[in-house]
């Protein structure tokens, strides 16, 4: 409780601390790996930028004339984009070789680093030079035309947000079911008799040992095609199989997160709660389900970022033209402009839905467990 | 005597092929200290939790004021409610506070309204000396604390019997008198209780009986003085003989 020795604060280690102790090789080693990163990348911007990166055709002008991607495959061809590459090539093989040089010799471990990441960043900018080089030496021309083409992405723009839209409503309705589900099933996986534990080890193992692309052709032809469910025909009907397949799907996944999540529990917190008198379900309720949830988010959420990507196996479904999710999105518009930049579109969508959800996933499990060393100590 | 207040009859028990409970009777007796020492592994947690039906015996019946707990027409949570229990690990509740821990049993269980239990969880903690440490939470604690907690959360059932299950064993050497010093203040009360434990001087000082158990079986019992002063058997004083 008291201590006697007065709080020492502990020693600066900042980059301030860092700076000081660098040498002049180390930071000429740092520099000269940066600058090659710098040069490659400021360059390469300026000089496509220069050339421009699309353009606008005059209406009814052949495209084997003019395409809206001329003028990047221009710049990707040029000359002056070569001899960037190549002079970044040789300044990041200048910053590898000072740091390989000098490594032994510095003073102390800051100065090292510092060297030795100068080093390696010459060496990637040197990689992604020559990379470049490569390409450049490609059928430039084409690949712009059919992958980098921008305006069509601004062009088509609503569709891809539509189709983010309904990759959002997929993931969350069949989301929330999925884990709604999920529960229920763990907590029959956990039961003590046999008839109730069975019938939920069947649902998990099949949901977990067929294929989602399996599940969703099966239902889709099935129930929307043979039994004529009123709640899943009509036009809505596929979406709402979808729905349907893609939380049952995540249940069985979902329950085994909670399963492991209340298993992970010390058996004595039922105990305590049944010595004080609580039913089996109330102990469930009110001490065990409460603490399980709290270990289980970060898992849970995990989960939820692999049912966002897997909406897009739905499109086997055959959804309406405004039922489309992102990559259905993609695919229609890739169908009627023979353009694949529609699919770079369909993966910017995804990538700005998940990963902030990565992110949470990782903050979550730091908190968690910082939270847990408090528990124990 | 009277009326004994629990009484195990018969009882044996099966951890798989392991026979950990070899045919104990019991019977205790209101106000009474049942001390249960042994070496470990001779089956003395075991036989505390079948007291309270954490453990149920694979043969044998167990009787609490008069009823039959193994019987499966007997209400066990009712029948609990009369019982407290106190872990060797404590057990609190980490998601909730100190009051919130014992709120819970007196809201769901007995039926009590927030204010009352409320009041009710103060009493209890102010018997223990944490009265402070009312909205604190168990993370936040000693486990000295920690322990009178968990203790304050089983009286405040206003339970007939409590069992203690090596409830200073966890803890470091300097909080074990605080947890002592409430057991023994509940004893001077005249609570019913059965204490396994490794405090040779709380079995003697507090207990009024005291049961050596070895390999499932009660192989002594008597009153701790005695028992200490002349154990009758063979084992009895070599586990003695290591442990003073």
């Amino acid at each position: 409780m008291t201590t006697t020795a007065a709080p020492q604060a502990p020693p600066d280690r900042g980059i301030r601390y860092f700076a000081r102790q660098q040498t002049p090789w180390s930071w000429l080693a740092l520099g000269v790996g940066i600058i090659a990163l710098l040069v490659l990348i400021i360059g390469a911007g300026a000089i496509l930028t220069a050339h421009g990166w699309t353009q606008v055709c005059p209406e009814g002008v052949d495209r084997l004339i003019c395409s809206p991607t001329d003028p990047l495959a221009e710049g990707l061809t040029s000359n002056e984009l070569a001899v960037l590459c190549i002079a970044v090539i040789v300044i990041g093989a200048a910053a590898a070789g000072l740091a390989l040089w000098r490594r032994r010799s510095v003073p102390n471990k800051q100065a090292r680093e510092a060297a030795v990441a100068g080093g390696v960043i010459g060496i990637q900018a040197a990689v992604l030079a020559g990379v470049l080089l490569w390409f450049r030496s490609s059928n430039v021309e084409t690949f712009a035309r059919n992958f980098l083409d921008v305006r069509l992405l601004g062009d088509f723009f609503p569709r891809f947000v539509n189709g983010a839209k309904n990759t959002l409503i997929l993931s969350f309705l069949g989301g929330a079911l999925g884990m709604f589900l999920g529960l229920i099933l763990a907590l029959f996986t956990m039961s003590k008799r046999a008839v109730i534990r069975a019938p939920a080890r069947i649902y998990i193992n099949f949901f977990r040992g067929t294929p989602l692309i399996w599940q969703l052709s099966f239902a889709g032809l099935g129930v929307v095609t043979a039994l004529r469910l009123g709640f899943f025909s009509g036009i809505d009907g596929p979406y709402r199989v979808a729905i349907a397949v893609l939380g049952l799907n995540l249940a069985a996944y979902s329950a085994e997160v909670y399963r492991a999540g209340i298993q992970s529990l010390e058996r004595g917190q039922i105990e305590a709660a049944r010595s004080l008198g609580l039913s089996y379900l109330q102990a469930m309720r009110f001490v065990v389900v409460p603490q399980a949830i709290r270990r289980v988010i970060p898992p849970l959420t995990n989960e939820f970022v692999i049912l966002i990507k897997d909406t897009s196996l739905v499109t086997v479904l055959g959804l309406a033209f405004f039922q489309k999710e992102l990559l259905g999105a993609g695919k229609d518009i890739y169908s009627s402009t023979a353009n694949a930049t529609a699919f770079l579109g369909s993966a910017a969508g995804y990538l700005i839905i998940t990963l902030p959800m990565i992110r949470l996933v990782t903050y979550l499990e730091r908190r968690l467990r910082s939270g847990l060393t408090s528990v124990v100590g | 005597m009277n009326e004994p207040l629990a009484r195990l009859e018969g009882i044996n028990k099966w951890f798989g092929r392991n026979h950990v409970l070899r045919d104990v009777n019991l019977q205790i007796y209101p106000q009474e200290v049942v001390v249960l020492i042994g070496p470990s592994g001779s089956g003395k947690s075991t036989l505390l939790r079948t007291v309270n039906m954490l453990e149920e015996p694979t043969e044998g019946k167990v009787f609490f004021e008069g009823q039959e707990l193994t019987d499966i027409h007997t209400d066990l949570n009712a029948a609990r409610t009369r019982m407290g229990m106190v872990f060797q690990q404590f057990n609190l509740f980490p998601h909730r506070t100190v009051t919130g821990n014992i709120t819970l049993a007196l809201e769901k269980v007995l039926g009590l309204k927030g204010d009352d239990a409320r009041r009710r969880a103060l009493e209890q903690l102010g018997k223990v000396g944490l009265e402070e440490k009312a909205d604190a939470w168990p993370s936040q604690l000693s486990g000295g604390q920690q322990q009178r907690v968990a203790i304050a959360r089983a009286l405040a059932m206003q339970p007939v019997l409590m069992l203690f299950d090596e409830v200073t064993s966890a803890l470091d050497p300097e909080l074990v008198n605080e947890v002592l010093g409430v057991m023994q203040e509940l004893a001077s009360e005249g609570m019913t209780m059965v204490v396994v434990t490794h405090e040779m001087g709380f079995a003697r000082e507090v207990g009024t009986r005291l049961i050596f158990m070895d390999q499932g079986t009660i192989l002594e019992e008597g009153p701790p003085r005695q028992v200490f002063a002349d154990p009758k058997h063979e084992r009895t004083r070599a586990f003695l003989s290591q442990v003073l």
